[in-house]
């Protein structure tokens, strides 16, 4: 009979039900675009991050006699306590030289890097270092240098010296001359392209700084600094810096290998290893919040409608109830209106939510997403949820409406 | 700690304590029955655990526990066949049923259960003190349970296959806490097996003369039958269709007859009576369902609990050699983290021996060059330092660095492992003297 | 006809400052057919809303059947209505979207369990066979009266209240209604009250009372 009354009431009065079905729909759908891309955009967002680099920067501790770390050094990074939260790493050694090419000149800096270097490290399995890797950013026309008389050039002064891939140019720095073939040229949108690109051990020589480094790059996965993590670990007892160093914050891990580099000094950049945990923890509150408004003015929307549908309908209340109802069967008839409603609201909002999140990830991040499927009962959950926040007030007031009064006549 | 871990236990036995004094007329022997039944368990179970070393406590257990899900498996089947109109010879066996003593009996057996499920998890040494407390705690649940049961409304009642199927839930979400005790892991790997030997010998006899007549698609749904998810459904299914069938059994019982009377709403009333007492009586069987879905689950999850064995006491022969047997007491080659404890000149060294997945044995001390020496557990596919709560891929265990294990030298020889004692305490010494100096420089 | 059906002693109810009904004595043995005369506002409607359980009073006893209805809960009101009592009502009071039979069954479905022959019959009774799936609205007046008097006797009420039933109605109409209640009543041994301002229809009754501002200013004696 309970199931009869509903497909009457349904079939009969179509319009209040879809106008309760649109606002669960809507409801159900923003939560499950939300909650479907929250994990993803998190995920993406985190390579994004990632892409910018580097987040520790070790310079020799005496800067300005010209300091140089040491080349041999470099492997112990891979040996630290962190390794194997230390995703790479590069080394620079900068250098200002006269640069000739087909009758143009161009003073500018040098810069000898790993590109793509496979590093041995005993005990350890071999890795790739370099640019290249930590670099994905970079936007090369030609290829990575790979002889060690092979350069990139910037583009800026690859446009200044009309150089392209495949010409040679040739380095001068205190009467040594390297000759380098350009084998690709570089746009990364930063002070990079004013600079030529060679690998490591040609500019040492070049520059007669063997074995020497000006700077390290290091790209480390960390986890979000929190009031712990911002302690002065020398003001920490024992317990506690056991913690921190045993914890994968910037700074600890840039301590760590401060360590094993002599004559360094370990500086966390800042912007990005703050940013990039602060950001992804803002932008899930964000996304969470947004659903929970989402949520929130769906039930309102709910509970209007509800409202109206049952200002029309307290006459067939009252009648119920005249009729000898008592207040549970009344609650079940609304209450199982509202759950079927709810259940195809769902599925529905479900589908629609999917499409949105498809859409959304599509314009943002250019990039197709599959919701997880567990998000189908989150869904009609959060549809039955919202319904049911959304008809508590309507069912009050059916439940408080007075026979006689209504009826009266 | 200990004693919160008994809490589902002890729920378990109030629950079936609670279940079987509904309608009972022998209140006091039933209380009195489970509450002799579940601390003769725990005693027994405990006992035993402590005397007899390795699995056979658990095994025995563990076939104890299947025993009363087959007898709901008959008792529901039975119930379902009579509730369609079917006859079966089944008198005698009613009215034994219908005995208090046999009520009684039930009852002691379950609470047993219960009491030994609690009673592995006690571990050995439990002092008097603590006998003393859990049997206070189990007084007060039966006193609680009387109560309880004197205050529900009497028509939350079930049929007897109904009380069977919730005690046997009961019993079984009990064991579900302990990891080894869990019936559906076992259940599902049973399931896998069978499918998987029947498809393979079946195939092998019937097919493989002319399999070139099976088209390649059908290799796909048959290669179906030996995946993971076979055993998971096939238990599932298993699982649930003895409560499923009770359920069933209480759904299809006939409405009393209403012919004789003459007024439609005489009648009407006394078949909506009829529906509410039946649909009263689904309850108690339907929370069998959720229990036995909370059994499932924590199968699939089970709260971590990390395999940390007691460390073995191990000596060194006259030349200061260790030695360990691939397999002698201890399973070396087992994949599972074996503690050692070894002696020296008034100190002590914690060391393990684990099978890495490489398939080679690694030696290692139960401590990292960084933390304090709290010592590893094994997780899944992982050990964890209990210290600073890293995980530890088993991959690169044997390793040094980070918060991995220091490992210890040693040489794998085809009878077993050998390590040389002195190497050992200095390598424990030097390590623990290093983390406590890095924790004194952090002060 | 030793039983009594209704029992009030000092029964009163006010809305506020306004007093619908002064203290009212009244008894009314089982199986009468009562009617209750008076103008609108007179508070014969009053009357009737707590005798069925609709209402409350604000002072004074009341008893119906034996149950003291000022002592029940809300939900025991309800159940005392759905098993106790049958309404006919002026204006029908029927579900629009539900057809004349589902209205009949709905009456079941709070009682205890739809019975679908059990109300065809109850239909087929009052001379509405024909009718069965038609809705409310595809009914004329007199037939919409008759669905709702399948509906107030389908579970078999000790108490019929009507509230003016033929209020609406034609002559015609009104006489099979009557007739048809009347019939019924010889059938079921139901009481009957019965509110109207037609003394024709009053004259159906056993007994009548006239009400004046709430008091009960006449009784007659239409049948001994």
């Amino acid at each position: 009979m309970l199931i009869r009354i509903l497909k009457n009431s349904f079939l009969k009065r179509p319009k209040p039900v879809l106008l309760v079905l649109l606002s669960i729909t809507m409801g159900a759908a923003v939560a499950t675009a939300f909650l479907g891309i929250a994990g993803e955009v998190s995920h993406k967002m985190a390579l994004e991050l990632r892409s910018y680099g580097a987040n520790i920067l070790l310079e020799p501790t005496a800067l300005e006699g010209g300091g140089f770390l040491r080349e041999d050094d470099l492997p112990k990074i891979k040996t630290v306590f962190w390794k194997y939260n230390i995703t790479g790493f590069t080394p620079y050694l900068f250098g200002v030289a006269d640069l000739n090419a087909a009758g143009r000149r161009e003073r500018s800096v040098v810069t000898g890097t790993w590109f793509s270097k496979e590093l041995q490290v005993p005990g350890e399995e071999s890795t790739e270092q370099g640019i290249k890797g930590m670099a994905p950013w970079w936007d090369l026309k030609g290829r990575w240098p790979e002889a060690a008389d092979e350069a990139i050039l910037g583009a800026a002064l690859a446009r200044r010296l009309k150089l392209d891939q495949g010409s040679e140019v040739a380095a001068t720095v205190r009467g040594t001359v390297q000759r380098l073939k350009v084998c690709g040229v570089v746009t990364t949108g930063g002070f990079e392209e004013e600079q030529l690109f060679a690998p490591l051990v040609t500019v040492q020589q070049l520059l007669g700084q063997q074995g020497k480094v000006s700077r390290v790059l290091v790209s480390a996965l960390t986890v979000p600094m929190d009031d712990f993590g911002r302690k002065d670990p020398s003001t920490m007892t024992k317990d506690e810096y056991e913690k921190w160093y045993c914890t994968a914050y910037v700074t600890s891990v840039a301590k760590n290998v401060e360590e094993v580099m002599s004559g360094s000094r370990a500086k966390p950049i800042w912007q990005i290893a703050s940013a990039e945990g602060a950001l992804l923890t803002k932008l899930n509150a964000v996304m969470l919040l947004l659903t929970l408004l989402a949520l929130g003015a769906s039930a309102t929307a709910v509970s209007t409608s509800l409202m109206a549908s049952m200002a029309e309908r307290s006459p067939e209340i009252a009648l119920m109830k005249a009729m000898g109802a008592d207040r549970f069967q009344v609650s079940a008839i609304f209450l199982g209106e509202v759950l079927i409603i709810s259940v195809v609201g769902g599925f529905v909002g479900y589908l629609i939510g999917n499409q949105l999140a498809a859409l959304i990830s599509h314009t943002v991040f250019n990039s197709s997403i599959a919701s997880p499927l567990w998000l189908i009962p989150m869904a009609i959950g959060s549809a039955f949820l919202v319904a049911c926040a959304g008809s508590i007030a309507p069912l009050r007031r059916a439940l408080l409406i007075e026979p006689v009064r209504v009826l009266k006549g | 700690m200990t004693a919160l871990k008994l809490v589902p236990h002890l729920v378990a036995f109030f629950g079936m304590a609670t279940v079987a004094l509904r309608g009972a007329t022998r209140r006091g022997m039933l209380a009195g029955a489970a509450l002799a039944g579940f601390l003769g368990g725990a005693g027994l179970a405990a006992t035993l655990t402590g005397s007899v070393p390795g699995e056979f406590t658990y095994s025995l257990l563990r076939a104890l526990l299947a025993l009363p899900f087959l007898l709901l498996c008959a008792v529901s089947f039975a119930a379902l066949y009579l509730s369609v109109g079917g006859k079966l010879p089944l008198a005698r066996l009613e009215r034994v049923a219908g005995w208090p003593l046999t009520r009684t009996l039930g009852l002691l057996v379950a609470s047993a259960g219960a009491g030994a499920v609690a009673g592995t998890r006690l571990g050995g040494a439990l002092p008097l003190w603590g006998w003393g407390a859990l049997a206070a705690a189990a007084a007060c649940l039966a006193l609680a349970a009387l109560l309880l049961e004197s205050r529900l409304p009497a028509t939350l009642t079930t049929s007897r296959a109904g009380f069977i199927a919730l005690t046997v839930a009961l019993l079984l979400f009990s064991a579900s806490w302990s990891t080894r005790l869990d019936l559906f892991a076992p259940l599902t790997m049973k399931v896998m097996k069978f499918t998987h030997d029947f498809v393979h010998q079946f195939f092998e006899s019937m097919l493989i003369p002319d399999h070139l007549f099976i088209h390649s698609y059908l290799w796909g749904y048959i290669g179906l039958l030996f995946g993971k998810e076979v055993g998971f459904w096939g238990g599932l299914v298993i699982w649930f269709t003895p409560v499923v069938m009770v359920l069933l059994a209480i759904r299809l019982e006939r409405l009393p007859s209403v012919g004789h009377l003459r007024q439609g709403a005489q009648r009407r009333r006394m078949l909506a009576e009829a529906i509410r007492a039946r649909r009263l009586r689904l309850v108690l069987p339907g929370i069998a369902v959720l229990l036995l879905a909370y059994a499932v689950y924590r199968s699939l999850y089970p709260s971590v609990e990390y395999w940390d064995p007691k460390p073995v006491p191990v000596t060194a022969n006259a030349g200061g050699e260790i030695f360990l047997p691939r397999k002698g007491e201890i399973d070396l080659m087992d994949g599972k983290l074996h503690k050692f404890l070894y002696q020296q000149g008034g100190k002590t060294a914690r060391f393990f021996v684990l099978l890495a997945p490489s398939g080679k044995l690694t030696v290692d001390l139960d401590a990292c060059a960084i933390c304090k020496p709290d010592g590893y557990g094994q997780a899944e596919g992982t050990v964890l330092c209990y210290y600073c709560k890293t995980l530890i891929p088993l991959e690169t265990v044997g390793k040094p660095g980070g918060c991995n294990p220091v490992p210890v030298e040693f040489t794998e020889k085809d009878d077993g492992i050998h390590l040389n004692g002195v190497t050992l305490i200095n390598t424990w010494s030097g390590t623990v003297q290093s983390t406590t100096r890095t924790m004194e420089k952090g002060k | 006809m030793s039983q009594t059906t209704i029992k009030t002693s000092g029964l009163t109810r006010s809305y506020g400052d306004i007093c619908a009904l002064k203290p009212i004595d009244l008894s009314v043995p089982e199986g009468e057919w009562l009617s209750v005369m008076g103008h609108s506002g007179s508070g014969k409607s009053t009357l009737m809303n707590l005798v069925g359980g609709l209402d409350r009073p604000s002072a004074g006893s009341l008893h119906v059947g034996g149950q003291d209805l000022s002592s029940l809960s809300e939900d025991g009101l309800a159940r005392f209505r759905r098993e106790y009592v049958g309404i006919i009502f002026q204006q029908h009071h029927l579900v629009p979207y539900l057809s004349a039979l589902e209205n009949v069954m709905l009456s079941q479905y709070f009682h205890s369990v739809p019975d679908e022959a059990e109300a065809r019959h109850a239909l087929e009774r009052v001379g509405l066979g024909h009718r069965l799936q038609n809705r409310p609205g595809e009914l004329s007046g007199g037939e919409q009266q008759r669905v709702c008097i399948a509906r107030a006797i389908i579970n078999s009420p000790k108490l019929l209240l009507g509230d003016e039933p033929t209020g609406n109605l034609d002559h015609k109409s009104t006489l099979m209604v009557m007739e048809l209640l009347k019939e019924l009543r010889a059938e079921e041994r139901f009481t009957v009250v019965m509110v109207t301002h037609n003394e024709e229809v009053a004259a159906w009754g056993d007994r009548t009372i006239y009400l004046a501002d709430g008091v009960l200013v006449r009784e007659e004696r239409t049948r001994p």
